[in-house]
């Protein structure tokens, strides 16, 4: 791991475990509603907090949106050339597919990010606010080493295929 | 499975049955369509009433450009010479309606050795092109120094929508081109990635040296520059890349040689979109596995219901059940 | 766009078997396993080639194409091992492309370094890595088509969940770049396939398909092209619970060859549906020539065991009518079961249920099969409506019972598929890449039906 990369993690951890304070509360406008705060548009500035933006560089950075009774983290993860990019899109684009069984992934990542989780009060009451915060620091840290794995697989399968291919010219 | 095979396996097994019901005093009744890469239809059915003959006609794409490739003895003759050797296979005269070329197989004559040349029939269709070109190499290599070195003799082979393949034969070396274009995103960057191995695959990796020198380019190569083919290209789109194979003598001395480079050639498109839809495959599966261990990371920030579960479980396990679900209780 | 002239290709994998073809064949070109031999993670990578070609040298005297002759993973070949630079394939992920598929994963698995595996159970997808990659080896090796240039027709169970259609979307559209797609369900396609036969005179997509493979019987209901899924029924009675029945009947005589496969092949070939078992028992008593005999050949077709064929020529087939001969735990009959789906339908799609019964699957293709399951519901039906009369002391118009078996029976499912792939109309009620780069793998929830007429 690099050395950068320690202090941006911890960064995000104090950061997500400051944040995950959230409380059950009824939206103010449409009766017996129980709306995630930070998701939709609020006149009541009370109920949103400051947003927090933790950067380590252009790429790969964190943004966490909390309000009263969610937050909303997103992750902009590493993208150094066309091939990062495109691996980066199809992972997130794999995993929101199966954003049933993760619960507190985002369908969609907001704009500008890769990947977008929202935890809500229901999320924090069933499950412990320590653990979600390892698993978005876990999933950080895998994501950016699956990506490179399977970016390293890709030139070992693309000099593999190319040398089986020539390989049948050699006489 | 790494290498795409130059035979159609499903007209090597649909013949031999035919073969064999026909053995039986049972023949078939035929009406079979049969696909091979590259927009290419096969249609074996039965020719005659008494189900002795059998129809075997081809339709692709690549056969009207190969077919006006010049210098040679003519497409169906080429075809006609390769399958002169069998007993039971004469080409009608008048392709069926809708195909290119018909061959009629004589069940009662056919050869198990014929099969596997049958099989081979579009891998003949596109080698026609290249047998031209072996020739003339032959001519031009024997040609005096200096008098013509430079031919205008360019086959163009187009076997896809928007892509074809260059054959060029020189005094020195054969160049084959192949251009290509993606349709999908990832396709695109996934193939810069293969093409670029399979340039530097010959530099990097002594054993294959004397592989062809591939060459990969943006830009139609000079080849095609100064026979003028490049005008027709829609040049606006940017994925459209050249992949240069330079083939030495040493590739087609003898005719087996001659028939393994082709066959290899031939396949190139689909050998390399096939690897790329594998590595897609794999990707898959990797992201699969990785879905799987997220899914149980956050699985452990679950608050501990089941565990006061195993403990009942555990309590469970002492009063036994039937199959059906109902509990035993001992008295 | 000139895929336009490409046969579509019609997939359908099922539990046991895999049926794969070009629209407007008549038959599959491929039927083979729905299994696949992975390469094992072991350094036993050396044996891999002598045992594989080993068993190929055994099935070839059968026939050819079914077995291992043409090599499919060329990774032990000398040539190409020694060229790759510091040896790749070893190292680094191209186990992936270590693997077998239908016939060849049979004989494959029998070596030490594969193992084989069914990635469809009950007729749903379990594995989506292994089934990926089976279908990435019926596109490339055995079908040879560019998957971007044909259009797609996949089947699928009954109440298959939502999910798995996006997967197989995924698959298809993300990893193999098809042109177009279009998923059907099983039982649509095997009504679709009974247009073929004479009887049928107006093609609607209502009616009961009885579809027995060789390890469940489904009874499915179908009404204007959808299943009623509340009113499916399954019976444990199949194929192989014959084959099985066979097998004891044959143990008990105690004859010379009591094999499965030998079981099998009686089934095959000698039996049939008896319309009265006592009658029939007597007709046997009374005629010897009704007793057959069945010839083993040994492998090498040195020895001969001859195998008496007697009552089981109609007793087997008798299981799905009287259960209780063969099994202790589901006693109901075959005519019954169905009479019970119908019963569970909307009264008002009742009568079409009726008269379109479709026989489906190779365990339906007992001769007289259909006739004695027409026979049994008749008079199930004729006697809840002699019933009602007398109760309500009016008439009523009658049900007509109608069981329609056909040539196409076998393959059904695949025959229809075939049949409505070939049609003009097919290609605009597939979804294209193009549809699915815009909308995502959600567009293949729903499918426009084919209205056929």
């Amino acid at each position: 791991m690099s050395q950068s990369l320690r202090p941006y993690l911890t960064a995000v951890r104090y950061s997500l475990e400051a944040a995950l304070t959230l409380s059950n509360f009824s939206s103010l406008e449409v009766e017996r509603h129980n709306r995630p705060e930070v998701e939709v548009p609020n006149t009541s500035a009370e109920l949103l907090l400051q947003p927090m933006h933790i950067s380590r560089n252009e790429n790969e950075q964190v943004l966490i949106e909390s309000s009263v009774n969610s937050v909303r983290v997103s992750i902009k993860v590493k993208q150094a050339d066309e091939i990062e990019q495109i691996l980066v899109h199809k992972f997130t684009r794999f995993l929101e597919q199966r954003a049933e069984s993760f619960y507190i992934l985002r369908r969609t990542p907001i704009s500008g990010y890769s990947i977008s989780f929202l935890i809500t009060n229901k999320h924090t009451e069933s499950m412990k606010t320590g653990k979600l915060v390892d698993f978005i620091i876990e999933f950080m840290e895998d994501v950016d080493k699956e990506i490179s794995e399977i970016k390293l697989f890709l030139n070992a399968r693309a000099r593999f295929v190319a040398e089986a291919y020539l390989g049948e010219f050699v006489y | 499975m790494l290498h795409l095979q130059p035979n159609n396996l499903l007209i090597q097994k649909t013949l031999s049955e035919a073969i064999e019901a026909y053995g039986n005093g049972t023949p078939l009744t035929l009406d079979r369509i049969i696909s091979d890469f590259d927009y290419t239809t096969f249609h074996i059915s039965n020719a005659s009433e008494d189900k002795l003959t059998l129809a075997l006609s081809i339709r692709t794409k690549a056969w009207q450009s190969v077919s006006q490739c010049t210098g040679g003895p003519g497409l169906v003759a080429y075809l006609q010479s390769k399958y002169a050797n069998y007993s039971g296979i004469s080409a009608s005269s008048v392709p069926e309606s809708g195909y290119d070329y018909t061959l009629l197989l004589d069940l009662g004559k056919l050869q198990p050795e014929a099969m596997k040349d049958l099989s081979l029939l579009k891998t003949l269709v596109l080698g026609y092109a290249f047998q031209l070109a072996f020739n003339e190499f032959v001519t031009l290599s024997a040609a005096p120094e200096g008098t013509e070195s430079e031919t205008n003799i360019l086959h163009t082979i187009k076997y896809r929508d928007d892509e074809n393949l260059f054959i060029k034969p020189s005094y020195d070396r054969i160049t084959v081109i192949f251009e290509t274009i993606f349709q999908d995103e990832t396709d695109k960057v996934f193939g810069k990635v293969f093409l670029q191995e399979f340039v530097d695959a010959r530099k990097r990796n002594r054993s294959i040296q004397s592989a062809p020198q591939v060459l990969f380019s943006h830009e139609p190569p000079l080849e095609l520059q100064n026979a003028g083919a490049v005008a027709s290209m829609n040049s606006s789109d940017t994925s459209r890349r050249f992949i240069t194979f330079v083939l030495f003598p040493r590739h087609f001395q003898t005719p087996e040689l001659q028939f393994s480079t082709l066959s290899h050639l031939t396949l190139f498109r689909n050998y390399f979109h096939y690897h790329i839809k594998c590595s897609k495959a794999y990707m898959h599966s990797r992201m699969r596995y990785r879905v799987d261990s997220f899914i149980k990371v956050l699985n452990r920030a679950k608050l501990d219901e089941e565990e006061e579960d195993i403990d009942q479980q555990s309590k469970q396990q002492q009063t036994r059940r039937t199959i059906t679900g109902r509990k035993m209780v001992s008295y | 766009m000139s895929y336009l002239n490409n046969p579509a290709v019609v997939m359908d994998n099922g539990t046991g078997l895999s049926k794969l073809g070009f629209a407007g064949n008549d038959s599959p070109s491929f039927i083979f396993p729905t299994a696949i031999a992975t390469a094992q993670p072991s350094s036993t990578k050396k044996a891999t080639a002598t045992t594989v070609s080993g068993g190929s040298g055994n099935s070839s005297s059968t026939n050819a194409f079914f077995g291992n002759t043409t090599s499919a993973t060329a990774f032990n070949s000398s040539q190409t091992g020694s060229l790759l630079s510091n040896n790749l394939a070893g190292k680094r992920g191209t186990e992936d492309l270590d693997f077998y598929i239908g016939n060849e994963a049979l004989i494959a698995s029998q070596g030490p370094s594969y193992s084989l595996s069914y990635p469809v159970r009950h007729g749903q997808v379990e594995n989506w890595d292994h089934m990926e990659r089976f279908w990435e080896n019926s596109i490339f090796k055995y079908l040879r088509t560019e998957p971007e240039d044909h259009f797609f027709l996949l089947t699928e169970p009954p109440l298959n969940p939502p999910e798995n259609r996006e997967q197989v979307a995924e698959i298809f559209f993300e990893s193999f770049n098809c042109a177009g797609l279009y998923i059907a369900v099983q039982a649509v396609l095997a009504l679709a396939a009974s247009w073929t036969s004479s009887k049928v005179v107006d093609r609607s997509l209502t009616g009961t398909v009885i579809d027995s493979g060789d390890g469940v019987t489904h009874v499915i209901p179908v009404a204007e092209g959808y299943v009623i899924g509340s009113a499916i029924k399954n019976i444990p009675i199949a194929g192989r619970d014959i084959t099985l029945f066979i097998q004891s009947l044959l143990r008990e005589r105690g004859e010379a060859d009591t094999s499965l496969r030998t079981a099998e092949r009686i089934k095959q070939e000698y039996c049939y549906v008896c319309p009265d078992i006592v009658k029939e028992f007597n007709k046997f008593d009374r005629d010897g020539e009704k007793f057959a005999q069945f010839v083993v050949e040994s492998q090498e077709k040195t020895r001969k065991k001859i195998v008496d064929v007697g009552y089981e020529r109609f007793l087997a087939p008798e299981i799905f009518f009287n259960p209780e001969i063969a099994s202790s735990d589901f006693l109901t009959p075959l005519p019954t079961i169905v009479d019970h789906t119908v019963q569970a339908c909307p009264i008002d799609v009742r009568k079409g249920l009726y008269t379109n019964i479709v026989l489906s699957g190779g365990s339906t293709m007992f001769k007289d099969f259909g006739r004695r399951l027409q026979r049994d519901l008749k008079s199930i039906v004729n006697n809840r409506i002699a019933q009602s009369e007398q109760l309500s002391g009016t008439k009523s118009t009658g049900v007509e019972v109608q069981v329609i078996s056909h040539r196409k029976q076998r393959n059904a499912v695949w025959f229809g598929g075939s049949l409505l792939a070939q049609t003009a109309e097919f290609k605009s009620h597939c979804h294209t890449k193009k549809d699915y780069e815009e909308y995502g793998p959600e567009i293949v929830r729903n499918f426009s039906l084919f209205n056929m007429v």
